[in-house]
């Protein structure tokens, strides 16, 4: 590209070429990312079924909002989506750090082992949940023999129409897509502590309790705060598993702040109301990470 | 004599060969489903590897459903994210590797806060303007809706690399009388060669990996179904014919366990963009 009026090889020129360079990409997100974001706040703010561009814009109302603080259906979804946030980022935790300390170990077949560990990464989140709702069907599941062999279970369950079962089938999804995450980034934390910080702990006399105690898990930690923020947005945010797996149901037990959004936008065709419930899960969103990171200033 | 070293090593690889087997079963079981005849599906105790494997429940699936159309529309809709994606984030990357712009540091701020986005929230006006804009049903949807998922990402991966690479190459290519763009695109690409790939097979998963997005843009367009679509509908029926649904997802999950066998060791780069500085 030359520009006869504008030389760019020229020093004092060549931060215009850096901003020429970015532009593109700016634009694309600005044009579809802050203007979509930017019409969605709009759109919670006026009393509107289906929006078109070509109609005039409803008056300004906060109705939306009166509505949703005033309807069960919401708090029920805000605890629906926290008590899948615990549980899915506890039990992701637990799972990934146990399974990356145990890889981290050496051993032949290594490189195989860390590549079937983090194999459900790959595996979209559509192709999951068909796996388990085989699975877990009622009449024919893995899931339903393996927990009557074990005397677990007097009689099948019928995991899709019981509200508890319901949020433990998603949960168990969940867990299984998101708990690689956190074993890759705990495996790539432990691979970056220097054999020093261990020989000098052993030389002092510390066991291995010890060594793991005050050397992996400190040496951890930044990464683990970044794994935790990132997967708990993720569960925040997800819509595909809960929505094809349950839809929701029975009975709201998982319906999650994002499945709601949905719902209200494209089943019921209230994306007023539907924006508004999606601007809340922002903010808590925004709120949830900024007081996590605020705990762990230095790593992010 | 066993000594404790040798239980240790036993306990190290039966651990290992444990939890190995319960993470992967279900990938497995997806196979096994596919290829069992109908009745072994209904047999208890399950088998777990049918006596006579169905291979041709694959084309029988590709007979049935319009698969090849669906997995069609889906490498469409990768490739032109991935190639829209890629077009604008190399020149962003690099322009945050090589200069020193205003409000370039909070490129990580500008991911974080697009992982905090809810596609559900997003959706929303992106329906109002595609369906504006005439895009509800055609696979450009998707393309750009996919393109804002992928460009943050692969800004930040592109300016990884391009940091590794020495600012002197391109300085001895101007001194030869190359372009600033001609350098960047002669000498710094083929160098950054490798990155590339990883981050366009990266934006590729992400892609592929989609739902929402096809859900809402393309469900009234079926001859633009993405692969992962259309696998939904083939389930919700009062019976599943489970054998060809798993049958489907192998089909759409062998691509991307291609694609992760490459990509795994360069995976880290790709998940922490955005979360460190």
């Amino acid at each position: 590209m030359r520009l006869p009026t504008l030389d760019l090889a020229r020093p004092s020129r060549r931060h215009w070429l850096g901003y020429m360079l970015l532009a593109p990409a700016v634009l694309l997100m600005l044009a579809f990312v802050a203007y979509p974001l930017f019409v969605s706040l709009d759109i919670s703010f006026q009393d509107v079924g289906i929006v078109r561009f070509d109609q005039p814009r409803k008056a300004f109302s906060t109705a939306n909002y009166e509505r949703l603080f005033a309807s069960p259906d919401f708090w029920n979804a805000v605890i629906v989506t926290f008590k899948l946030v615990v549980v899915v980022t506890v039990s992701c935790f637990a799972l990934g750090l146990g399974t990356a300390l145990l890889v981290n170990n050496s051993f032949k077949g290594r490189p195989i082992a860390r590549l079937l560990v983090a194999l459900p990464w790959a595996i979209p989140e559509i192709i999951a949940v068909v796996i388990f709702a085989w699975l877990f069907d009622s009449s024919f599941g893995l899931i339903n023999w393996i927990l009557i062999k074990l005397n677990l279970i007097g009689s099948p369950v019928n995991w899709f129409s019981t509200p508890g079962a319901a949020f433990s089938a998603v949960a168990t999804v969940m867990v299984w897509k998101g708990y690689p995450f956190v074993s890759i980034m705990a495996l790539a934390g432990l691979q970056s502590i220097p054999d020093d910080f261990y020989n000098a702990a052993k030389v002092d006399g510390a066991n291995a309790w010890q060594r793991f105690l005050y050397i992996t898990i400190p040496s951890l930690m930044p990464i683990l705060g970044v794994s935790m923020i990132l997967t708990m947005l993720w569960v925040f945010r997800d819509f595909s598993i809960i929505y094809t797996l349950t839809g929701g149901g029975p009975l709201g037990s998982t319906e999650t702040l994002s499945i709601m959004t949905y719902e209200q936008a494209f089943g019921f065709f209230r994306m007023g109301y539907a924006s508004a419930v999606g601007i809340i899960t922002l903010i808590i969103c925004i709120v949830v990470s900024r007081l996590m990171l605020r705990r762990a200033p230095d790593n992010l | 004599m066993m000594t404790r070293r040798h239980i240790r090593r036993i306990a190290l690889y039966a651990g290992v060969i444990l939890t190995c087997a319960f993470l992967v079963f279900p990938i497995y079981w997806l196979f096994i489903t596919a290829l069992s005849p109908p009745d072994a599906l209904r047999a208890l105790p399950p088998r777990l590897w049918p006596e006579s494997p169905r291979w041709e429940v694959f084309s029988e699936v590709l007979r049935e459903r319009p698969i090849l159309l669906w997995l069609k529309n889906s490498v469409l809709a990768a490739l032109g994210a991935v190639a829209l994606s890629m077009a604008v984030a190399i020149p962003a990357g690099y322009a945050l590797s090589r200069f020193r712009l205003r409000g370039g540091e909070s490129l990580g701020l500008v991911i974080l806060t697009a992982k905090m986005l809810p596609a559900t929230l997003l959706v929303i006006p992106l329906f109002v303007i595609f369906r504006q804009l005439g895009l509800i049903g055609s696979l450009w949807s998707v393309i750009l809706a996919h393109a804002t998922l992928i460009v943050p990402f692969s800004t930040w991966m592109l300016k990884g690399y391009f940091d590794t690479i020495p600012q002197e190459l391109e300085q001895a290519a101007m001194v030869d009388g190359c372009s600033p763009v001609g350098a960047m695109i002669r000498v710094i690409l083929p160098v950054a060669a490798p990155g590339l790939a990883a981050t366009a097979l990266y934006g590729f998963i992400l892609s592929w990996a989609d739902y929402a997005y096809a859900r809402t843009f393309l469900t009234s367009a079926q001859s633009n179904w993405t692969l992962n679509l259309g696998i939904t509908t083939m389930r919700g029926e009062y019976i599943s014919n489970w054998a060809s649904i798993s049958a489907a997802c192998v089909l759409a999950t062998i691509p991307v366990l291609f694609i992760y066998l490459f990509l795994e060791r360069y995976l880290v780069g790709g998940m922490t963009a955005g979360a460190e500085k």
